[in-house]
């Protein structure tokens, strides 16, 4: 995993050339996204469903700020234990946190990102969980209309849950209308 | 370039964070408990667990960090007049305690009151049974856990004269472990 980690990182740093090729000026858009969330490793909970807003602002050559409300309901998980069914409410999860886009964030291209956030997962019968998370994911822009541009993502979402943590593979499809410019 | 200072500080800090944050997982781990009869504040009979006699336990003890969820399974019916609070005990070690006073002088309640009326029989499920638990309770097997992995649970009722059955019964653990 660190292995992994390392080279997506050595892979943002490499881009980062390619990226400040790119045009620059100041940019602002706001997005609503939405897909599917897998949890990874996490044997009471199982696949749901999540949306949420961002508002892209790019401020600086290289990078767009992102600042992002996430809401997500995740599967109940049914397991069969000493013979009998049993099925665990999933998770409602929600956040806000920010994203930092290594380039045009708001249209086309590659964009590796890192975030971090403030989620929050409740369920019935347990405390809630509210604890920072960390994401890192790519994304893939596409503007085939002027000021929207589509955005498909992979995103790896981390919440700490002290030593350990809940693990998420989000993958969205999102539309971003740009208000500036 | 300059604008990667920042950047690759948070980078670095996803790449280097404690291993265990990255792979950990939480698994579950299960233990049949025998069909119980409880039928008054004395001659209690304990379930001695020993955790190591699960595979998955056995696996991953060594790096267990946390319990993430927990329940009391099955059904529980109450043979008696009255009403029962069922109530769950655990002792640190494997005991053989046969009163009320005694477990409840010597253990920790673990779990409940769950309220079952009279002649009534009830199954509790996963969220329910969550919710039942005490943090007391939960320090408990969290050190066992990390421990020996030996203790040992006592039902009984909360109060008064009772008289219940416990069948299908299953102590069901979430782990939280490194991998």
């Amino acid at each position: 995993m660190r292995r992994v980690l390392t080279l997506a990182a050595l892979a943002i740093v490499l881009t980062t050339g390619v990226v400040q090729a790119a045009p620059i000026g100041v940019g602002v858009g706001i997005g609503a996204y939405g897909g599917v969330r897998i949890p990874i490793l996490q044997d009471n909970v199982d696949r749901g469903s999540l949306y949420g807003l961002r508002v892209p602002v790019k401020v600086i050559p290289m990078i767009t700020v992102e600042p992002y409300y996430l809401s997500s309901k995740l599967g109940d998980r049914d397991e069969t234990i000493g013979g009998v069914e049993y099925t665990r409410d999933g998770f409602d999860h929600t956040g806000y946190g920010v994203n930092a886009i290594l380039g045009m964030g708001l249209g086309f291209g590659l964009h590796p990102y890192v975030g971090i956030g403030s989620h929050k997962l409740e369920r019935d019968g347990s405390p809630e969980i509210k604890e920072t998370a960390y994401n890192v994911g790519l994304g893939f822009g596409l503007s085939v209309i002027p000021k929207i541009s589509f955005v498909v993502r992979g995103e790896m979402n981390l919440v700490v849950t002290g030593d350990t943590s809940r693990k998420f593979a989000n993958g969205t499809l999102g539309v971003t209308y740009s208000l500036l410019p | 370039m300059k604008n990667l200072r920042w950047i690759l500080p948070s980078l670095a800090l996803m790449v280097l964070a404690p291993a265990c944050i990255l792979t950990s997982g939480q698994i579950l781990i299960d233990f049949d408990l025998p069909s119980v009869t409880a039928a008054s504040s004395t001659g209690l009979i304990g379930e001695q667990i020993d955790l190591n006699d699960n595979d998955d336990y056995e696996e991953h003890k060594d790096k267990l960090k946390d319990l993430s969820d927990f329940a009391v399974l099955g059904t529980f019916r109450n043979t008696g007049l009255t009403d029962v609070d069922v109530e769950v005990y655990v002792t640190r070690d494997l005991t053989t305690l046969n009163t009320a006073t005694a477990v409840r002088a010597g253990g920790t309640k673990l779990w409940g009151p769950l309220h079952v009326p009279a002649g009534e029989s009830v199954t509790i499920d996963w969220d329910g049974s969550a919710a039942l638990f005490t943090s007391a309770g939960k320090a408990v097997l969290l050190q066992e856990a990390k421990g020996d992995g030996n203790f040992t649970l006592y039902a009984l009722g909360a109060a008064g004269t009772y008289q219940f059955d416990i069948d299908n019964g299953v102590l069901a653990l979430i782990i939280d472990v490194g991998m």
